[in-house]
């Protein structure tokens, strides 16, 4: 799910960025340092959207460099248990298939896949029906369900399931 | 309102889910710790009696008391029986010696000390049948949840076992587990490939060909829970049949006890406090205090006539039934008095169904009387109270209205304020009183309504001033 929050961070900026631009480094430092890393508090940052204020600058001792209080709106995305996720597979195994929804990873085991599909090694491993109609490979889009995540300080993992309504494949690759 | 159904209920659930239950498993099991099956004796035991001491349970069922209360105590943290605890002097004895509040320390059999006087630790035990209809119905549906979760795979977390090693790892562990050479899972420890583990309630048959096991696995799952529930028929069926019965409640200790004294000193016994009597007089009979609750329903539905009008016009105002109203309750019967008048305002400003109403009411008309006597009276009474601070003035002030517009009634009461009171107020009630029933008519039913409502305050007003010229 994503939000449209508000944080706040202590940058440190090199004495070489001091003068007429100051604000504008400090904002690109955050953007640089901020968007795509991942809290297991709030998620992984997916963009900053604006800076609200620009706090007192500290001159750390020695150094040089000066610490400034930001605070800023960013938008962030965490997934939730019981979330319905549409995500990409980026690989296929026999224990099952992992996928990608935008920065998350989700692993999707054997057991939680349809009994109908059945794993068929090869060069391009898939799960298919044994139809042949449905086949899960890498590059497909399947739709699933979040069941259980696992958030670190630095990162979220998610297992996801397909063995539900109006779950699995949404878009064939192979048959675009 | 039986118990029989719960009774039954607690015998089914006893047999199949407490059948095979040794409790203490810590304990070594010697020849008498061992109590299998002693479970079902006690439930069963415990459905022919109500509030029952241990001590005459152990005995009742030859079971050493240790024995019964482990098993009760057992029943206890499954929420099928009530206990309650309470220190007794033993059979006659006086209240003495705070030493020997050290030895309240569970019950013992009463012989025990008897030179020693000492303060007893009596246990009593009671079904509770509310909670026994919640708790198996709760078993139940955990059960059926968990194969069901287990047959459909939902929301479970596969786990994944290291066949060299024993390490264990779950689906959240999959990123770090998933080597670059081939596509699976290897131990983190000894690199070997991890197997699925196979599941936990079905038999743990190492899966060689890994959909073949699975295949077996959902059909024992699928087994089982058949079999639950063809098992577990009798005791649904129960179930369905009690769910619109009302439970029967034996209340605490105390209030079971009091119930059942009273009972019992109906039934000729006086046992008024004594605990053990009680316990094993009434302990067959079922629901010995039940008469006096159906006397409770019973009373209101003699007025039900009036009550039904009352709460059909003036919507959902509780109206005390007369023989509750007591000189102490100001406000409630105020209340009533005033529903009372209002109700009959609006039936009188004309609805056909009211009246109707009331007359089909002809048969009860005696009781209707009666009642309607007792409000009154209590009514005046109430009044009489309300005006007690206000002096004499008053008494002219209401004087002057009575006698402008009844003549009669304001004659009656000046020669009653000579005669004595007592008769004059029962003459008056009775006159006042028959007026109504006897103009039941639809048309005279209104206009009487209407006369007589006032008429009566006025006149309980007389009637006070009079008590207090008295």
């Amino acid at each position: 799910m994503f939000f449209h929050i508000v944080l706040e961070r202590n940058m440190q900026l090199h004495p070489r960025h001091f003068g007429r631009n100051l604000r504008e480094h400090l904002v690109s430092k955050l953007m640089k340092d901020v968007e795509g890393t991942c809290s297991g508090r709030h998620g992984f940052v997916v963009a900053i959207t604006g800076v609200d204020s620009i706090g007192k600058g500290l001159i750390r001792d020695g150094t040089g460099f000066v610490t400034f209080p930001v605070k800023y709106q960013c938008v962030v995305f965490r997934p939730f248990k019981g979330e319905i996720l549409e995500a990409v597979v980026t690989m296929v195994n026999k224990m099952g298939f992992f996928a990608e929804a935008g920065p998350v990873q989700i692993f999707v085991s054997n057991h939680l896949i349809p009994d109908d599909m059945e794993f068929q090694s090869g060069d391009m491993p898939n799960y298919t029906t044994s139809d042949g109609s449905v086949k899960i490979q890498k590059d497909s889009e399947v739709r699933l369900k979040i069941i259980g995540t696992r958030v670190d300080a630095t990162e979220i993992f998610c297992i996801g399931t397909i063995k539900d309504d109006f779950l699995g494949v949404i878009n064939d690759p192979t048959a675009v | 309102m039986s118990v029989e159904p719960f009774n039954r209920l607690v015998k089914l659930s006893a047999r199949a889910f407490y059948d095979d239950i040794t409790k203490g498993d810590n304990q070594p099991k010697t020849g008498r710790s061992d109590n299998r099956g002693i479970a079902v004796v006690v439930l069963d035991a415990l459905t022919r009696r109500q509030w029952v001491r241990e001590e005459d349970l152990a005995k009742d069922l030859k079971l050493h008391s240790k024995q019964l209360r482990r098993t009760l105590r057992f029943f206890e943290e499954e929420k099928l029986v009530t206990r309650d605890h309470r220190k007794e002097t033993a059979k006659g004895a006086k209240i003495y010696s705070a030493a020997a509040a050290a030895t309240f320390d569970g019950q013992k059999f009463g012989k025990e000390g008897e030179e020693k006087i000492k303060l007893h630790t009596h246990s009593y035990c009671c079904l509770d049948y509310a909670q026994i209809y919640d708790v198996v119905r709760y078993r139940i549906h955990r059960m059926k949840k968990k194969l069901k979760d287990e047959l459909e795979d939902k929301n479970s977390i596969q786990e994944y076992i290291c066949p060299n090693c024993g390490r264990r790892y779950n689906a959240l562990d999959a990123l770090r587990l998933i080597s670059m050479e081939d596509e699976s899972f290897h131990c983190e420890n000894c690199n070997g490939e991890l197997v699925a583990e196979s599941d936990k309630l079905a038999a743990q048959e190492a899966g060689d060909g890994d959909d073949n096991a699975r295949r077996r696995r959902r059909e024992k799952l699928k087994d089982m829970l058949q079999r639950m529930e063809v098992q577990l028929k009798p005791l649904m069926e129960q179930l369905n049949r009690v769910k619109d019965l009302s439970i029967p409640e034996f209340g605490t200790l105390q209030a079971w006890e009091a119930h059942a004294s009273a009972a019992g000193r109906a039934a000729g016994d006086s046992s008024s406090n004594d605990p053990s009597k009680s316990s094993q007089g009434y302990g067959g009979t079922p629901m010995p205090f039940l008469g006096d609750t159906k006397v409770e329903v019973a009373l209101p539905g003699a007025e039900g006539n009036q009550v039904d009008v009352k709460s059909e016009t003036a919507s959902a105002q509780k109206v005390l039934p007369p023989w509750m109203i007591k000189q102490g309750m100001n406000l409630t019967s105020e209340q009533r008095g005033e529903v009372q008048q209002e109700s009959k305002m609006v039936g009188g400003s004309g609805t056909g169904k009211l009246s109707d109403d009331k007359k089909s009411t002809v048969e009860d008309d005696k009781k209707n009387i009666q009642d309607e006597y007792v409000k009154a009276y209590y009514e005046a009474l109430l009044k009489k109270q309300q005006e007690l601070d206000t002096g004499e003035k008053q008494q002219e002030s209401s004087n002057s209205p009575t006698s402008n517009g009844l003549p009669k009634m304001s004659s009656n009461r000046q020669v009653g304020m000579k005669v004595k009171r007592d008769e004059d107020e029962g003459d008056d009630d009775v006159d006042w009183e028959e007026a109504p029933v006897t103009g039941n008519t639809n048309e005279n039913y209104k206009v009487d309504l209407n006369v007589e409502v006032p008429e009566a305050s006025e006149e309980n007003e007389d009637d006070d001033i009079d008590w207090e010229e008295g």
